[in-house]
This record gives structure tokens, C-alpha cells and sequence, in this order.
């Protein structure tokens, strides 16, 4: 590599005179003129913009400098503006060193201007020395498939697939089942609008029969004839490899025993099949032929063989009065193998089987149903054409009686509130009051929960409407095998009395729960389950649609049980952030990587195991042993691998130990007041922005405390901080982001043993513990910096100077 | 809890530190043991919902000094088929224990814990209990070992801490 002689520029903000009222800039720019390779200081107004700005270009420009200290004071505007700005003019941005000499310094010490001016010199020198041993780091792409893996054929499937689709992507959508609509389409209706739950949106490639306001039912909308939308039914994920922007996906595509192209649906095989089976999505209410279709509303509108029912060749009777050729009954598995960049998964939730719930009886009582069964009997295409009857004998149900919170907010079966059944039994029992005014309807409650949009309307529809609600939690369900009625024993709380409810139905509102298969499509994927089994996102606030694993982006009940209106808009959303991720057609990244000296690394596992990101594997070398491998494109330059590993084999691209180490001593090399050095080594996320806002705020600290900031606490190893202590240190704080909170996931939880660590070892030298102490902070405690900072200041003064014993 | 002076105040605070007490706090009034409760169907004395109810509410004169607690037969449906695993049954012992010893306890359990410390039975034998035995083929009762029941008591501390108004350990 050419070394070219290094030439630093050192340009100096005092933010429109506000900081010079503050800091002596005469003596600071005299003292920074005598550093050895600083080849100009400049000091204006800001450098963030305008002429200052334009001053910093034209250095770079003119080779005067080949690498720049600026100190600004708009800590990240500023930063990006100037790093922007010099890497269009021909300097690597990585060779800049951007520090803030107001919320750092000027502003927390204004009261003690001459030592927050000896603090500048420090804090400038730091620069300058780190200045000097930055490195240049280059740009990387990594070319990215422009085609997107939808999992799951239910409407946030379908909706994110049709996004994709029509925006140009080349999108697979799987499905398990032989036919879409997922758990949604047996709903009926929906609420808060009270339409079809098969009405979507229609594509808008459409343009010969919809407008841009256009619903349509499933089966109008044209929904598999959009261009470059591959519909996969009756289909499995079977194994995904590969990185994000290239995944290759095995697919198992089970026969349907039907040719989708030659299948018109003309119903002629149900009429010759002999074999009658219990129909499953139909609640068991009716039976159905081995070759079936679902309602007739389904799509992919052709017809299916249930394997496990048809009698194949002894049989055979569909094949011959097939009138297209349609049926194939020798078709067998097959494994497709998928290249895509993105996969989404939108594989949603089911109803929880009530069973388990002893003294509710649900399937040994046939009138105990849930609220998915009475869906099917609602819909005047389910199993009795939308009239409500008991099963066990075919009469009308006239007294019906709903039970909420059914295995949901329950400790013994699944905690959380399932969030949709309130408005579920709100939207049946009007329905059935709508349609049979003289039935008598009950729901049972702990709390009616009507947070969303027009909700709460339909509570008060529904009160309107004459429905009863007691406040209570049912303990049993009995049967009076006599009457062949039900009795449903509560206490009226609000009452205080005990009611006994006969009922010719009893509805339950069980809890949702994952689907089935999300915990191997879970371990497939490599993805995280939060603790009740639901896929986990990002960040709930933030990202609720993207996952830990760039590329994989998640929506609606695959993450939690929700409703039509929040489905769509986590289907929008992780479609645009698929299609964001693959716009480019490659992805492209700065190599702020983690880089692994193979000479040193071998056969310990613990980078590998330690990696928020899988961004490391252990590779077999010739002679037997195993090294680290880091993935550029996997890694985010954290650096938890750098503290973690025990050899000292790792390092930042970005973030070497001799620049952070060159910066610590220039720090503590001036102090200039009266009190003990304090080093307080702060994260770039939360913990140094907790010290910026203490600046921001004018919080006060002592200028002894000196900051230094690190990509995440959880690069920190045993021995820096001990260094510091060794480069003058008296006292050092490290500050983090909260545990919970650390933007690496576990950065600042390793950090804290770290700390716990070198506290052990401190002790061994002689040396008190409690000069070193673990923060965790957010950028709203500011406050909670500067009393820390004070607090260690007090405590390391009255300890006094470290003596080594 | 410890420093803590017991008051309305904290008293769900002082019943979940309470060895049977410490799931008070999950309830949420679904009513399901009120529902479940054969006491509560046969006398409005007694609601298990209500007493968990006014406990988490600080009332804690009217709990302890109350008939109610007293009057829960344990026979643990409502801690079966509470959907928060509330042990209904075990906060309402918990219940009693704080009552007792602050001298609030019916007279019946105060003969109760007098009898088993004379005679070693809670339910005195009569005479005509006597006679009647060998009637239905059953053989003498045999006396009740009343020095080791003494002993135990003792070890556990039960003589100690009986029905002295206002002692707290």
C-alpha cells in the first residue's frame, strides 16, 4: 500500500461565536498548529454547510489534506452532511474524525471555561491521533434476486404478494392447502366493515375492468393472472439456504390429483364420487365428496382429491366422466427448487382447540362450538346455509349463549389476550340478531375490549339490538340430557347473584395461537418465536414488519392474532420493505466489517456463538483445526466478535484497537483541572447520545470526565479498560444502551461482564473496584449522565490517587 | 415488608408475602370461582371473588374481621379453574393466619385449637360416640397421642402463637 505523508486538517465550528464565548479558540488553534501532521486548522461560523462546508471541500479537493478532524456542532446532521460532502470530493469518509466540542464540552463545563478549554485540546488531540490512523474502507454490492417468497395464502399473504407483483417483482406465493384465503376466508364477514371476508383488493394491473378503488370478491379478481405471480398450492417450505438477496428455497408441491389448466369446475366428479368424509372447513357440519372444493368462491377455482379420503384406481369414477381430461390420478410429489432475494412470511394464527378446558365439555357436547364453526354456519354458503342450529339435532338454536376469553388470558393455557374475539362474538351476535330477531343471545365477559375504529359502535349496536351481557366467567358447562339442553352456570358479578343459563348453543371465543408449523418453518428460516410461540419482529415500535434476519419480513397473524384492517397494513408494509431491500438489484454496504487474523483464531466457538447476526461460521483450514469466517454481508460492524474473542483475533475494519487506544491516552494526556481523570467509554447508540443530550440541555459535569465513543459497549475486552487506567484513567465509566435495549442485541449485556470482570482483576492489582462502573442510559436521561458523571468524580476523589500495591 | 407497618394500604403487598398468599395480585374478577363455589350458592356470607375483591381493594379490617374467610370449605374448585392460578384457596388460609393473630378468630376454631392441645382431637369424643362404635363394627378408638401431639405443636411453635390479641411475630 502507498503511504502517502499525512496531512490532517483540522477545521474548528464555534457555532456562530457561541463557543468562543466559552473556550479560548486562540489557545486551542495555537495548540493544535504544534501537533505534528496537522497541515492546517481553519476555524468559521459551521462546516456543516455553506462556506465552511465549501472550505473542507476545496482542502480535500486541493490535496492539501488527505484526512480531516472536524469539530461540529449538530452531532449527526452535521456528521452525514460532511462525510457526504468529502467523499464526492475524493476522500474516503472513513479517514474523517467528526467530534462535538459543544454538547461534549463547551455547554456541560460553561461555568469553568478555562478547563473546558484544556478538555477541547484533549478531546482535538484524541481526534487527531486517531486521525492519524484511520484507514480507508471500501464499498461492497452484493448482487440481490429480484423475486420475493411469500409464505402463507391467507389475505396478508396474498396482499403483500400482489403488491410485489405488480411493482415488478417476480413473487412465489405458497400455500399449504389446495386453495387461498387462509383462516380469514371462513369468517364470513368481517368487521368493522361487515363485507365479505373473500373481498380484496383487485390488482390494479386490471385495467380493463377495476378502478383504483376497486374491491372484488377473490374469485373476480383476477388475483392468479397477475404477470409474474407464481401461486403455489398445496405447498411446503421445505429448506431455505443461502444469504439474504439469494436464498434458495426447496419447495414440496404435493399432488392435487387435478390439473389446474384443464380443471372448469363443473362439479360432475362430486356427483359420481362415492366416498363421503366429515368436511373439516366446514366445521364438520356437513359431509363432503373426496374430490371437493371448498365453497364455490375459492380460488384456485378447480377442484381437489383429499388423498387421505379417494380410493384412487379401485375407483376412478371422476376420471371417466371428467369431461376435460381434468384428473390425474398418477401425479405425484414434487421438489421445486426457488431462487429468491426476500421472503416474507405471512403464515397467521389458528383457533385454539378448547378441549383441553375440562368443564366447557367442547367435543363431548356437540352444541359447544367455536367461534370458527358458527362463522361457517353464518355464511349462507357454509354448511347450512346461514340458518343457526344445534348439531347434536338439526333444531334451530334459539338460545345462544357466547363465552369470551376461552383459553386466552388464562395462565394455565395461553396468556396473552387474543386481542379480535371481543369483536368476533360482537359481529356473530349481531349478525344472528339481525337475521333471527327472536333469538335469545348471551355473551358471557370478563371485559368487552372494543379498541379499535368503529369498534366500540358495535358494542353499542349490539346493546341496542337487545343482546344480553353478563359480567362473568362461566365455571361449567352442563348438559341436561333430557332436554337435550345446556345450562351454563355463572355468577352475575354485577348482580351478585348465580344464573343459570340454558342454552340450546353454547359458543366459545377460544384464544389464537400460532399456526400450525410455525415452530419448524421457525428453525427452517432461522428465525426467533417470541415467548407464546408467534414469530418475533424486529422491533415492535419500529420495525414490526422486518425480522432479525435482513431479508425476512413478516405480516399479520404470523406475528400475533389481528384483525382484517391491521393484517393489510403489516401486508403493505412488508411488501414495501421487501421491494425496498431488493429495489437496487444488488445491495451495497460500506466493509465496516469485522475482519478475523487466521493466524491467531482457531477451534473456540465463541464469535460464532456470540454473533447477533449468524454473521460468523467455523471453516475447516488444511491442517485440521477450524478459523472464524465473518460474512461482510451479514455483519453490522458491531464488534461484540472483538470482545468476546479470547485471542484477540478480531477486529473492526473500522474500529481498530491501536486507534481506540492512540484516542485513550490523547484523552487522558491533558487534564487541566483540579479533579481526578474520569473516562467514561460510551456506545455510539443510546450511550452517547445520553452524553449529548446532557450537552444539548447544558446538564452540568466536570471537564475531568472525557468521553470516548465506541461502536457498542460490547467491543470492549478485560485489558482496554485496563489501559485506560494504565493511560491515567482514575476512574472509568462505561455507558451503554439498556440491557434490553442495546441496538446489538447483546452488546451491552456482554459488556457488563466485562466490566464485572476487570473489576475482579482490578482488585487483584491493588486497586478498587468501584472505580469502574457499568451505566446504562437512553438519550432522555441526560440527567441521569451528568449525576453520573459527578457521582464518579466524587467517588474517585475521595479515594484518592490509584495506588498499586 | 418487613419495616413496613401493616395498614389498608399495602395489605395486598402484605398478603402476597405471605406463605400461600402471593398470587393475590393475578386476579382480574372474571368470577369464575364465585361461580365455582358451593359455599357461596348456598349462603351470601360467603363470595371467594368478593374477599379477594376487598383484600386487593385494602380493606383490611373488613376482611379479617369478617366471617367470610371463615367460611371457604377448601374444597379447591375455584383454585382448579381459575384461568390466572390464583390459589384461591391458599390466600384465604394465608387470609386467616394474618386474622389470627390479631386475635380475630370464631370461637368454634379457638375450641378447635383448645381441644388439640388437651386431648390431642379437634373433635372431642362423647361418651355416646363411644357406644355407638361397635355398632357399625368399629373398633375402640385408641387414645390419641396427646404428649407427641403436644410436642409437635410446641416444636412448631402452635401453643405460642395462639389467639393472643394483637401479637405479631
Amino acid at each position: 500500500m502507498k503511504m502517502d505523508k499525512i496531512k490532517i486538517g483540522v477545521f474548528l465550528s464555534d457555532c456562530g461565536n457561541q463557543l468562543s464565548q466559552i473556550l479560548d479558540f486562540d489557545a486551542i488553534i495555537n495548540y493544535v498548529k504544534k501537533v505534528p501532521d496537522v497541515a492546517l486548522v481553519a476555524r468559521a461560523n459551521e462546516f456543516w454547510r455553506g462556506e465552511g462546508l465549501k472550505n473542507i471541500v476545496e482542502a480535500v479537493k486541493g490535496k492539501k489534506v488527505n484526512r480531516i478532524v472536524v469539530a461540529e456542532t449538530i452531532p449527526k446532521l452535521g456528521e452525514i452532511n460532511i462525510l457526504e460532502a468529502v467523499e464526492k470530493a475524493g476522500l474516503n469518509p472513513y479517514l474523517a474524525e467528526i467530534i462535538d466540542l459543544k454538547d461534549h464540552c463547551a455547554w456541560p463545563h460553561k461555568d469553568s471555561p478555562k478547563e473546558a478549554t484544556e478538555k477541547a485540546k484533549a478531546m482535538l488531540l484524541a481526534a487527531i491521533e486517531r486521525a492519524k490512523l484511520l484507514e480507508s474502507i471500501e464499498k461492497l454490492e452484493f448482487p440481490a434476486t429480484k423475486s420475493v417468497l411469500v409464505i402463507g395464502g391467507g389475505i396478508a399473504g396474498m396482499q403483500a404478494a400482489e403488491d410485489l407483483a405488480e411493482m415488478g417483482f417476480e413473487v412465489h406465493l405458497v400455500e399449504k392447502e389446495p386453495f387461498l384465503g387462509g383462516l380469514a376466508a371462513r369468517a364470513g364477514r368481517f368487521f368493522p366493515t361487515d363485507d365479505c371476508a373473500i373481498c380484496i383488493q383487485s390488482p390494479a394491473s386490471d385495467v380493463k375492468t377495476v378502478t383504483h378503488t376497486s374491491r372484488k370478491c377473490v374469485y373476480r379478481s383476477g388475483f392468479t393472472e397477475i404477470p409474474n405471480l407464481n401461486v403455489l398450492t398445496n405447498s411446503k417450505v421445505l429448506k431455505v439456504e443461502g444469504v439474504p438477496g439469494n436464498y434458495k428455497v426447496t419447495i414440496e408441491k404435493k399432488p392435487r390429483y387435478v390439473n389446474e389448466e384443464k380443471c372448469v369446475a363443473c362439479d360432475l366428479c362430486t356427483t359420481v364420487c362415492p366416498v363421503e368424509v366429515p368436511d373439516a372447513y366446514n366445521a364438520n357440519l356437513k359431509k363432503r365428496k373426496a374430490i371437493y372444493i371448498n365453497t364455490p368462491l375459492v380460488y384456485p377455482p378447480v377442484y381437489a382429491i383429499d388423498a387421505n379420503a379417494c380410493k384412487f384406481a379401485d375407483c376412478a369414477k371422476c376420471v371417466e366422466v371428467c369431461p376435460t381430461k381434468a384428473i390425474e390420478l398418477n401425479q405425484k410429489s414434487k421438489r421445486l427448487t426457488l431462487n429468491v432475494g426476500s421472503i416474507i412470511v405471512a403464515t397467521g394464527f389458528k383457533e385454539y382447540d378448547p378441549s383441553v378446558i375440562k368443564e366447557y365439555h367442547y367435543g363431548e357436547y356437540p352444541d359447544v362450538i367455536t367461534q370458527l364453526e358458527l362463522a361457517r354456519m353464518i355464511d349462507a354458503f357454509g354448511p347450512t346455509n346461514g340458518t343457526i342450529i344445534k348439531p347434536s339435532d338439526g333444531k334451530p338454536a334459539k338460545r345462544i349463549v357466547f363465552i369470551q376469553c376461552v383459553g386466552s388470558r388464562d395462565r394455565r393455557w395461553n396468556p396473552w389476550c387474543s386481542s379480535i374475539c371481543c369483536m368476533i362474538s360482537l359481529k356473530h351476535a349481531t349478525l344472528i340478531k339481525s337475521a333471527y330477531p327472536d333469538t335469545d343471545v348471551t355473551i358471557c365477559y370478563i371485559d368487552i375490549r372494543t379498541t379499535g375504529r368503529e369498534h366500540e359502535y358495535y358494542y353499542e349496536r349490539a346493546r341496542e339490538m337487545g343482546i344480553k351481557f353478563v359480567k362473568g366467567r362461566p365455571t361449567e358447562i352442563l348438559h341436561d340430557p333430557e332436554a337435550n339442553v345446556l345450562v351454563v352456570d355463572v355468577e352475575d358479578e354485577l348482580l351478585r347473584r348465580f344464573l343459570e343459563i340454558e342454552a340450546d348453543l353454547v359458543v366459545l371465543a377460544p384464544s389464537m395461537v400460532p399456526a400450525d408449523g410455525t415452530k419448524e418453518l421457525a428453525e427452517i428460516l432461522g428465525l426467533e418465536l417470541d415467548e407464546d410461540g408467534f414469530f418475533k419482529e424486529y422491533n415492535a415500535k419500529l420495525r414490526p414488519t422486518e425480522t432479525k434476519k435482513r431479508g425476512i419480513f413478516l405480516c399479520g397473524g404470523a406475528t400475533f392474532p389481528k384483525d382484517a384492517p391491521t393484517t393489510s397494513l403489516q401486508a403493505h408494509s412488508a411488501a414495501m420493505k421487501a421491494a425496498k431491500f431488493l429495489n437496487m438489484g444488488k445491495i451495497v454496504k460500506d466493509q465496516r466489517t469485522a475482519a478475523v487474523n487466521e493466524e491467531y483464531c482457531g477451534d473456540c466457538e465463541f464469535c460464532p456463538v456470540t454473533c447477533p447476526y449468524g454473521a460468523i461460521t467455523l471453516t475447516p483450514k488444511n491442517d485440521g483445526h477450524f478459523v472464524a469466517k465473518i460474512s461482510d454481508l451479514l455483519c453490522e460492524g458491531c464488534g461484540v466478535c472483538v470482545g468476546t474473542c479470547p485471542v484477540n483475533a478480531i477486529e473492526l475494519r473500522h474500529f481498530k484497537q491501536n486507534q481506540m487506544l492512540a484516542q485513550m491516552k490523547a484523552l487522558l494526556s491533558i487534564n487541566g483541572t483540579s479533579k481526578p481523570l474520569v473516562l467514561a467509554i460510551s456506545c455510539s447508540e443510546c450511550g452517547n447520545a445520553a452524553v449529548d443530550s446532557s450537552g444539548m440541555a447544558m446538564m452540568r459535569y466536570p471537564a475531568n470526565v472525557r468521553t470516548m465513543k465506541v461502536p457498542c459497549t460490547g467491543i470492549l475486552q478485560v485489558q482496554q479498560i485496563l489501559e485506560a487506567f494504565k493511560a491515567g484513567a482514575q476512574g472509568v465509566m462505561v455507558v451503554g444502551c439498556k440491557t434490553d435495549g442495546c441496538h446489538y442485541e447483546v452488546g451491552s449485556q456482554i459488556a457488563q461482564r466485562k466490566v464485572e470482570l476487570a473489576k475482579m482483576l482490578l482488585k487483584e492489582y491493588g486497586i478498587e473496584p468501584e472505580r469502574l462502573e457499568m451505566f446504562n442510559m437512553v438519550y432522555i436521561e441526560g440527567d441521569r449522565f451528568a449525576e453520573a458523571a459527578k457521582m464518579m468524580t466524587e467517588r474517585v476523589e475521595k479515594l484518592g490517587p490509584i495506588k498499586i500495591t | 415488608m418487613a419495616q413496613e407497618k401493616a395498614s389498608p394500604r399495602n395489605f395486598s403487598k402484605e398478603i402476597t408475602s405471605r406463605l400461600g398468599g402471593e398470587t393475590i395480585t393475578f386476579c382480574y374478577q372474571c368470577g369464575t370461582c364465585a361461580s365455582s363455589c358451593p359455599v357461596a350458592k348456598i349462603t351470601e356470607k360467603f363470595n371467594p371473588r368478593e374477599v379477594i375483591r376487598l383484600a386487593l381493594l385494602g380493606m383490611r379490617d373488613e376482611v379479617l374481621s369478617g366471617d367470610a374467610i371463615w367460611l371457604c370449605s377448601s374444597c379447591y374448585n375455584c383454585q382448579e379453574r381459575c384461568p390466572q392460578k390464583v390459589e384461591i384457596a391458599d390466600v384465604i388460609y394465608a387470609l386467616r393466619n394474618i386474622a389470627i393473630r390479631e386475635g380475630h378468630i370464631p370461637n368454634i376454631y379457638s375450641e378447635f385449637a383448645a381441644g388439640l392441645m388437651s386431648e390431642g382431637r379437634i373433635v372431642p369424643i362423647s361418651k355416646f360416640l363411644e357406644k355407638k362404635r361397635p355398632e357399625y363394627g368399629l373398633p375402640p378408638l385408641k387414645p390419641a397421642g396427646v404428649d407427641a401431639i403436644r410436642k409437635i405443636l410446641s416444636a412448631t411453635g402452635f401453643d405460642k402463637i395462639q389467639f393472643k390479641k394483637g401479637e405479631t411475630p
